[in-house]
């Protein structure tokens, strides 16, 4: 098989082969696999064929199920009974307060702390910068079971690493993982762990692409550090600081792994997300069918969510 | 391919077949695909840690004694063993094992959902083994049917292991011990005069530490549903034994085990006087904490309420063929091979300490032999004896993990919020009854 000639090098066809014309496209009745138009065709193929085969038909047969209930292959068309259903189960709306509490709690302060690290890493006068900054990153490659059972041994009440360490200061042991307030700040913390580096190289790509004629003009304009972050970091950053905000919020509604080795979603569902509800709905009641319609409730909790975050922040024409 | 392929053609193409593959790959969605009745070539078995290592100790005599038949025992590993076998049966069957060892909390419920998922081996004769295992464990085999769909592996009659020289110290005499009130007493004096608190339970229900709740109601032949199915989460013998925890919890007797490894951990270091626990326990103190040997001895658990009955199963376990296997024949044989036979079934015991629910197993001498570990005590006749007697079937249902979660909650909420038992109890059994339409019973 033969690619098309450029059209800088047009070349005679062989007897039974198409050639192709100044645009790259054949002409009608040539017969030629691989031409200029469908490489790239055949190249995306394999990534079109996964997102197919492993989100396209799950994601429709998801939604099918939410809509049956049943016993394994004996579905049976119900409706919006599920979603009904879920409008009326407290677990659910346990589940969702959960999980809003911990959204508007943790991403601003998880991302306010990447912005201040990002900010230190981009200072000229830190020693020894790729040390520190690999330093901030190495928590995000740990595996998220990993940190949660690392981290139920540091939280541990009797024997954690946290509690021997107040102790030195006379501070009195703290439940971490027995009392539901002390069990959410611990899901904040890991999670702040994980991915606080993560946002703080992300937002350290966007400070270094600030142009820095903007902060000498601003300096031989009189502006102090402050002024300088308010008026030129800020908004400059401001596509970055879009991009963090809708993932962080998209990944804190899919709360599942933090939670589920941490605290299994207690003491008394204060730590349950909705994520884990779904997991325990499909996998351990066997109840498809209602998971599938968490799922799709969560799904458009997100979008509703992601959307509003765009219009709020995004660019104003 | 010779021939040129216009954009839109390729897209087609390519949407087609991601389609069908999709399709193909997503199967039947839990209906069972048609499996087979072959009764020679490899199968393979799940089970996990010390079950499996038992099981694996008859693979060599069975594939001597069945020419034609290879046995490899996988061990997935628990709770990782679940899911698998969720996922399997929910995609129709795919990529199960021939052979799975199924708890008596999962069993029901697989029957229930998926109901060609596990294969019927009634039709390879296995009723003909209904009268010999232990009684109150044919109904959690034949489900909503009259088929069995499995064989009885372990039973798990319940006992109480006490540190001996924590009660010697405390003067506490476990022959005047009779129920639970009794020994909520004993705990305070052991409490008093060696700083050991009673017992260890996971207050905040992360990992749904349910088991002494249900063998206090198992011991009133209450569980939480009735025979019929019906919701018995509230009944007044579920709200006696959260109250019997409440009071151990408000006298101090419970120590938290919330956390990876605490319960371990307490016990190792002796912070705990007793461990209600099933039969399997008995070789699992012996091998996690030598270095206590002589420490520990072994009684009947002491009845919920005055009077009461002193002995019940907790729980148990099962070997049961995929309805989707190609060889049931042979996966049958094998199971028939290594549960129904006293001298395969006690070489796995030997192996795993998984205890049998054959009852022919007992004959052995090892069932009376005083334990080493126990002060010599003959620790394992108790509970030999303990299933003959008024053993009755504990009906788990296809809603049992639904029921263990609500169950948690109630009991959390007793033992961090100090929630009174019946409320915790009646608000659990209504959400029970919203979520899976079950009725309350009277």
């Amino acid at each position: 098989m033969t690619i098309a000639p450029s059209e800088h090098a047009p070349a005679a066809a062989p007897a039974g082969r198409g050639t192709t014309d100044q645009t790259g496209r054949t002409r009608p009745g040539r017969r030629r696999l691989l031409t200029r138009t469908s490489v790239p065709y055949l190249l995306i193929m394999p990534a079109v064929l996964g997102f197919v085969i492993f989100k396209a038909y799950p994601i429709v047969a998801s939604l099918w199920i939410s809509l049956t209930t049943g016993n394994g292959a004996g579905r049976h068309f119900t409706g919006l009974d599920n979603y009904q259903r879920l409008l009326h189960d407290p677990l659910f709306w346990t589940a969702l307060e959960n999980t809003a509490l911990i959204l508007v709690v943790q991403v601003p302060l998880m991302l306010g702390l990447a912005l201040l690290v990002a900010l230190g890493l981009n200072s000229t006068k830190v020693w020894l910068r790729p040390l520190w900054r690999l330093g901030v990153f190495i928590p995000s490659l740990t595996g998220l079971v990993a940190a949660g059972v690392m981290f139920s041994v540091i939280l541990n009440r009797d024997a954690g690493l946290l509690n021997w360490v107040l102790s030195l200061f006379g501070i009195d042991r703290v439940n971490w993982l027995g009392s539901p307030f002390w069990a959410r700040v611990g899901v904040v913390l890991v999670i702040t762990w994980h991915y606080t580096g993560y946002n703080a190289v992300i937002y350290l790509a966007g400070l270094q692409g600030i142009p820095q004629e903007l902060y000498e003009a601003a300096k031989v304009d009189g502006a102090g550090p402050i002024r300088r972050f308010v008026s030129i970091t800020l908004p400059q950053l401001r596509p970055i600081l879009l991009l963090t905000v809708v993932l962080s919020t998209i990944g804190t509604l899919q709360l599942f792994d933090e939670p589920y080795v941490l605290t299994g979603g207690g003491p008394d569902n204060s730590t349950l997300t909705v994520t884990m509800y779904l997991y325990n709905n499909g996998f351990k009641y066997f109840d498809f069918g209602y998971a599938s319609a968490l799922a799709y409730a969560l799904a458009l909790i997100v979008a509703v969510l992601g959307l509003l975050q765009v219009r709020l922040m995004g660019e104003r024409k | 391919m010779s021939h040129q392929l216009s954009r839109r053609r390729l897209l087609q193409l390519a949407t087609a077949s991601a389609a069908g593959l999709g399709l193909a790959a997503c199967g039947d969605n839990g209906s069972g695909s048609a499996g087979g009745d072959g009764d020679s070539g490899k199968i393979t078995v799940w089970s996990w840690t010390t079950a499996a290592e038992g099981l694996r100790s008859v693979v060599p005599s069975f594939e001597r004694d069945n020419p034609g038949i290879t046995v490899e025992v996988q061990d997935v590993g628990n709770p990782a063993i679940w899911d698998k076998i969720t996922v399997g049966l929910a995609s129709g069957g795919k990529g199960l094992a021939d052979v799975l060892h199924i708890g008596v909390d999962y069993l029901p419920g697989y029957l229930d959902k998926f109901p060609n998922g596990i294969a019927d081996l009634s039709k390879f004769g296995a009723d003909n083994y209904q009268a010999a295992f232990a009684k109150g464990l044919w109904p959690t085999v034949t489900g909503k049917g009259k088929a069995a769909h499995a064989l009885p592996w372990e039973v798990n009659p319940l006992g109480l292991f006490y540190r001996h020289d924590h009660f010697e110290k405390a003067g506490v005499d476990p022959d005047g011990i009779s129920d639970w009130n009794d020994m909520t007493a004993a705990g305070s004096k052991i409490l008093d005069a060696t700083g050991v608190r009673l017992l260890g339970l996971d207050k905040t229900g992360a990992t749904q530490d349910m088991d002494f709740f249900q063998n206090l109601m198992q011991l009133q032949d209450v569980f939480y549903f009735d025979q019929a199915g019906k919701i018995t989460l509230a009944s007044p013998a579920a709200v006696k034994a959260l109250t019997i925890i409440k009071r151990l919890n408000d006298a101090g007797l419970i120590a938290d085990t919330a956390g990876q490894g605490t319960e371990k951990r307490l016990l190792s270091q002796g912070k705990l006087a007793t461990y209600a626990e099933a039969a399997w326990a008995v070789e699992y103190l012996a091998s996690t904490f030598p270095e206590q040997k002589g420490m520990w001895r072994s009684m009947q658990p002491p009845a919920a309420v005055p009077g009461g009955k002193r002995n019940t199963i907790v729980n148990s376990t099962y070997l049961a063929v995929s309805g989707s296997s190609t060889r049931r024949k042979a996966a049958w044989q094998f199971i028939e091979y290594a549960l129904t036979k006293p001298a395969q079934i006690n070489r796995i015991f030997a192996s795993g300490g998984v205890f049998p629910a054959l009852k022919a197993a007992y004959d052995d001498p090892r069932f009376s032999a005083p334990h080493p570990f126990y002060g010599g005590q003959k620790v394992l006749r108790p509970f030999v004896e303990s299933l003959s007697a008024d053993a009755r079937a504990t009906n788990f249902t296809g809603d049992y993990a639904r029921a263990l979660k609500f169950a948690s909650d109630a009991q959390s909420q007793v033992l961090l919020k100090g929630a009174d038992p019946a409320d915790a109890l009646k608000k659990a059994a209504e959400q029970l009854a919203q979520q899976t339409g079950r009725q309350q019973a009277a």
